[in-house]
C-alpha cells in the first residue's frame, strides 16, 4: 500500500474562547481581527518544511488541499504549494487534493496548472478534483448550489480533453463556452496525470467514479468508523460493474499519532487534537446544507456529510475530550504497535490502498510534526507497506522522469 | 383546490387545455399530487402543474416559498371572488424541471407559456415573495400579458443600504425569526421530526428558490420595471427582516404605475401574520381594475 502525507495548513492561533466568541471557523470568521501575517509567514514555512520533510522521509506522496475563507484551512491555491514543493522535493509524488473545478473560470486554467506542475516536477503530479465543500463553493465563491454538480462535471470533462486533445478544439458547455481549446503546457504524464476524486459521501460521485476509474478518496476528520459506509458505498458501486475490487482504486484520510506509549501519545498530541477539533471543526450550521447542494438521493440514502456532521455539534457547549476522540477513532493514537493494530483493522475494514494520514493537526508545532512523521515512516510504514501487494496500482503516476532537473547552485555574483 | 396539468408545447397543446377538474366554488383545500398525466403530450414538450380554484374574473397567483399548499388559505379567500389560477412553479415538483429553465429569463418566458395556453391574456397577477418576484419579472419581459400586478414582500432587488437577508445561510429551525415579525406565529411542526419525503419536498422547493436567488437576489430586475405597464400595488411588513421595508418604496421608484402600501407590526410572511388585512389590500386594489376584453373568460378554458 500507499502512504501520503496530507496537511491542511491551519492557523495555529486561534483564541481559547475561539468556540464562544465566534460561530464558526469559516466564510465569515473576521480575518483583520484573528489573522496575523506574521503568524501565517511562519505557519507556511514550517508547513512546508514538513512537507519537504515527508518526502525526505519515504512517503509515497504529499498532499494539500483547497479551502476558502478557512482558519484550518490556509490554501486557497493548492496549486501554488505544489509550485514551491516540485522545486524542493524529489522522491514523493505531488497530490493535489485538489483543485474545486466549478470555481475556476474557466476551468481549463485547472488544465493548464496542472499542466505546468506536472511539467515542472518531471511527472509527479496526481490531480484531485474535488467538488467542494458547501462552505467553500457556495458561500465562499457564490456557486449556485443546485448547478454546482453539473458545472464540476462539465468542467472536468473539459480538462480531460484539453489535457489530451491532439488539436484545438471549440468547447460549446452549459457552463463554459471557449473557441478554442489549446493549452500550454501539456503535461508528461499519458494519457493524463491520475485522477483522483476527494468525495464526502454523495451517492452519485462513487458512481462517477466507477465508471470513469478515477480513484474516489473519502477525506474524513471523523475516523475509519464513521467512513465505513461510506467506503462501503463505493466499493457496491464497483462490484455492481463488475470492476476488480482494486483496493488501489480508493484512498482515505486518518489522523496518526504515534509515540512510545498510549500515555506519552496523549502528553504529546492530545491538546493539539482537541485544538482541531474543537476550534478548527466548529462549523456554523447555517453554512452546512445549501438547498441543492446535497442531491436527493444522497438525502434519501440517509448519508450524512461530515460538514453537517461537524456542524451538529456546533451547539454543544461541551468540548470534545481526547478519550473521546480516541474512541470514536477520529484519531488512532498510541505506541507504534497499538496503530498498526488499529490502521490494519481500518485497512481490512475500508479496503484502500491510498492511506493519507494527517500527522500535523491544528497548532501542533514543528518539531512534534517531526516527530511524529519519523516515528510513522520508520516504525509504522514498514509494517503496513505490504499490504495489497498482489494489486496493480493504476491510479498512480506511471511517466516521471527517471532522472529529474534539479534547483542548480547558484553560480558566484559577478563583482561589480 | 384542484391541480390540473397543461401541455406547454411543442408539440402544440389541444385547442383547450385538459383540465383534469373544473372550477368550484368554495374550493377544497384536497390538492391534487397526480402528475401521471405528465405523459399526456407523448412525453414531449413541457408539463405545468396549475392549481385552480373558485369562479369569477381569472387571477393568476404566484407561490411563495414553500408552494401553493403553504398559500392555500389566501387562495381560498380569494376564490370567492376570483377565478384563480396558480401555477406551481417548475422544481417544486421535480427539478429536472429546470433542466431547460436555466435562468430567470427561461423563467419568465416559462410562465409566459402557461398563461398562454390558458389563454390568459392582459390578466391579473399577484404573488407572494419569491412569486411576487416572477410576477414582477413576467410583467417585465412581456408587459403585454399582464394588466394588473399585486407584489407581496417582492424580492428581486438589492440595494447595499439594506441587504436582503440569507435565508439559505441560517439553520432551519431559526427561519421563523427571520421570516415572522412575531416568530411564535410560525406554523408549528408539531415537535416531530419531518419524515425523509418532507425533507426532499421542502429540500426541491427550496433548491429551486436558491436557484433563482443564489448568492445575491438581484437578477436584473431593476433593469426591467420599466417596461411593465400594468399598474401595480405593492405591499410590504414594516418589520420584514429578510426583505426590508425598504425595498418597497425601490419598487415603487422603478415601477412606470405602482403605489405601495405598508402593513404595520408583521414580517415577510404577511400571508400568516396579516390575512385580513392582506386580503383587504388586494380586494381593494383588484375592486378597481376594470377587467378588460383582454381578460379571458374563464367559461372558454375550464
Amino acid at each position: 500500500m500507499k502512504f501520503h502525507f496530507f496537511h491542511l495548513m491551519p492557523y495555529p492561533d486561534l483564541p481559547d474562547d475561539f468556540r464562544q466568541r465566534y460561530h464558526g471557523v469559516w466564510v465569515d470568521l473576521p480575518a483583520a481581527e484573528l489573522f496575523d501575517p506574521v503568524v501565517g509567514h511562519h505557519a507556511y514555512n514550517d508547513y512546508l518544511d514538513e512537507l519537504e520533510f515527508a518526502d525526505q522521509s519515504g512517503f509515497d506522496g504529499i498532499c494539500v488541499n483547497e479551502h476558502h475563507q478557512n482558519a484550518y484551512g490556509l490554501m486557497p491555491s493548492p496549486n501554488l504549494m505544489i509550485a514551491a514543493l516540485a522545486r524542493r522535493t524529489s522522491r514523493a509524488k505531488l497530490v493535489v487534493m485538489g483543485d474545486s473545478v466549478a470555481l475556476y473560470n474557466p476551468p481549463t486554467r485547472v488544465a493548464e496548472e496542472t499542466a505546468m506542475l506536472d511539467v515542472l516536477s518531471g511527472g509527479r503530479l496526481v490531480a484531485g478534483f474535488p467538488v467542494g465543500t458547501p462552505m467553500d463553493t457556495t458561500y465562499c465563491y457564490g456557486e449556485t448550489p443546485a448547478t454546482l454538480r453539473d458545472k464540476y462535471r462539465e468542467g472536468v470533462e473539459l480538462i480531460l480533453r484539453a489535457w489530451q486533445s491532439t488539436e484545438p478544439f471549440a468547447f460549446n458547455g452549459r457552463y463554459t463556452q471557449l473557441r478554442y481549446v489549446n493549452i500550454w503546457p501539456r503535461p508528461i504524464q499519458k494519457p493524463h496525470p491520475p485522477v483522483w476524486i476527494p468525495g464526502s459521501g454523495s451517492v452519485e460521485t462513487w458512481d462517477w467514479c466507477a465508471d470513469h476509474s478515477f480513484l474516489y478518496a473519502y477525506l474524513s476528520y471523523f475516523g475509519y468508523l464513521r467512513g465505513q459506509k461510506v467506503m462501503q458505498g463505493f466499493w457496491e458501486a464497483v462490484a455492481r460493474r463488475g470492476l476488480e475490487p482494486n483496493p488501489y482504486r480508493a484512498g482515505f484520510l486518518q489522523f496518526v499519532a504515534v509515540a512510545d506509549s498510549d500515555a506519552e501519545a496523549e502528553r504529546l498530541y492530545a491538546k493539539h487534537a482537541l485544538y482541531f477539533y474543537n476550534r478548527c471543526l466548529h462549523l456554523y450550521p447555517g453554512f452546512a446544507s445549501p438547498p441543492g447542494y446535497t442531491s436527493l438521493a444522497t438525502i434519501r440514502q440517509g448519508i450524512e456529510g461530515q460538514i453537517k456532521l461537524a456542524a451538529d455539534r456546533n451547539k454543544e457547549l461541551e468540548d470534545l475530550t481526547w478519550a473521546q476522540i480516541l474512541d470514536r477513532g477520529y484519531v488512532v493514537a498510541g505506541s507504534p504497535d497499538t496503530v498498526v493494530q488499529r490502521l490494519t483493522e481500518m485497512e481490512q475494514t475500508l479496503r484502500v490502498g491510498h492511506l493519507m494520514v494527517l500527522l500535523q493537526f491544528g497548532d501542533m508545532p514543528k518539531d512534534t510534526v517531526l516527530y511524529n512523521t519519523t516515528r510513522f515512516a520508520q516504525e509504522v510504514m514498514p509494517r503496513l507497506r505490504p499490504m495489497w501487494n498482489e494489486w496493480a496500482d493504476k491510479w498512480w503516476p506511471r511517466d516521471t522522469l527517471p532522472t529529474l532537473a534539479e534547483p542548480a547552485p547558484l553560480p558566484t555574483p559577478i563583482p561589480a | 383546490m384542484r391541480a390540473t396539468t397543461i401541455a406547454l408545447g411543442p408539440p402544440p397543446p389541444a385547442a383547450t387545455p385538459q383540465f383534469n377538474g373544473g372550477a368550484s366554488r368554495g374550493a377544497s383545500r384536497e390538492i391534487d399530487h397526480d402528475r401521471a398525466s405528465r405523459d399526456l403530450n407523448g412525453g414531449v414538450g413541457r408539463q405545468q402543474t396549475v392549481y385552480r380554484a373558485g369562479d369569477g374574473p381569472p387571477l393568476v397567483w404566484l407561490h411563495s416559498l414553500y408552494g401553493p399548499e403553504a398559500d392555500a388559505p389566501l387562495i381560498d379567500a380569494l376564490a370567492e371572488h376570483y377565478s384563480v389560477y396558480a401555477p406551481l412553479a417548475p422544481g417544486f415538483a421535480d427539478l429536472d424541471d429546470l433542466n431547460e429553465l436555466r435562468d430567470i429569463h427561461d423563467l419568465a418566458l416559462h410562465y409566459d407559456d402557461i398563461l398562454d395556453a390558458l389563454s390568459l391574456s392582459g390578466v391579473a397577477v399577484a404573488g407572494h415573495s419569491f412569486g411576487a418576484m416572477l410576477a414582477a419579472e413576467l410583467a417585465a419581459h412581456v408587459p403585454s400579458r399582464v394588466a394588473r400586478l399585486v407584489l407581496l414582500s417582492p424580492l428581486g432587488l438589492w440595494n447595499d443600504a439594506y441587504p436582503v437577508a440569507d435565508l439559505f445561510a441560517i439553520p432551519a429551525a431559526e427561519a421563523p425569526q427571520l421570516l415572522y415579525a412575531d416568530p411564535s406565529r410560525a406554523p408549528s411542526s408539531g415537535g416531530s421530526k419531518p419524515d425523509v419525503e418532507q425533507v426532499i419536498a421542502l429540500t426541491r422547493g427550496m433548491t429551486t428558490v436558491a436557484r433563482f436567488l443564489w448568492p445575491i437576489p438581484d437578477r436584473g430586475l431593476a433593469r426591467r420595471l420599466r417596461r411593465v405597464r400594468a399598474p401595480t400595488l405593492v405591499v410590504h411588513g414594516e418589520l420584514d427582516r429578510f426583505v426590508p421595508v425598504q425595498y418597497a418604496d425601490d419598487f415603487v421608484a422603478l415601477l412606470p404605475h405602482a403605489t405601495r402600501q405598508i402593513i404595520p407590526g408583521v414580517g415577510h410572511m404577511l400571508l400568516v401574520e396579516a390575512f385580513d388585512q392582506v386580503m383587504d389590500a388586494i380586494l381593494t386594489d383588484l375592486a378597481s381594475f376594470k377587467w378588460g376584453v383582454a381578460a379571458a373568460s374563464p367559461s372558454r378554458i375550464v
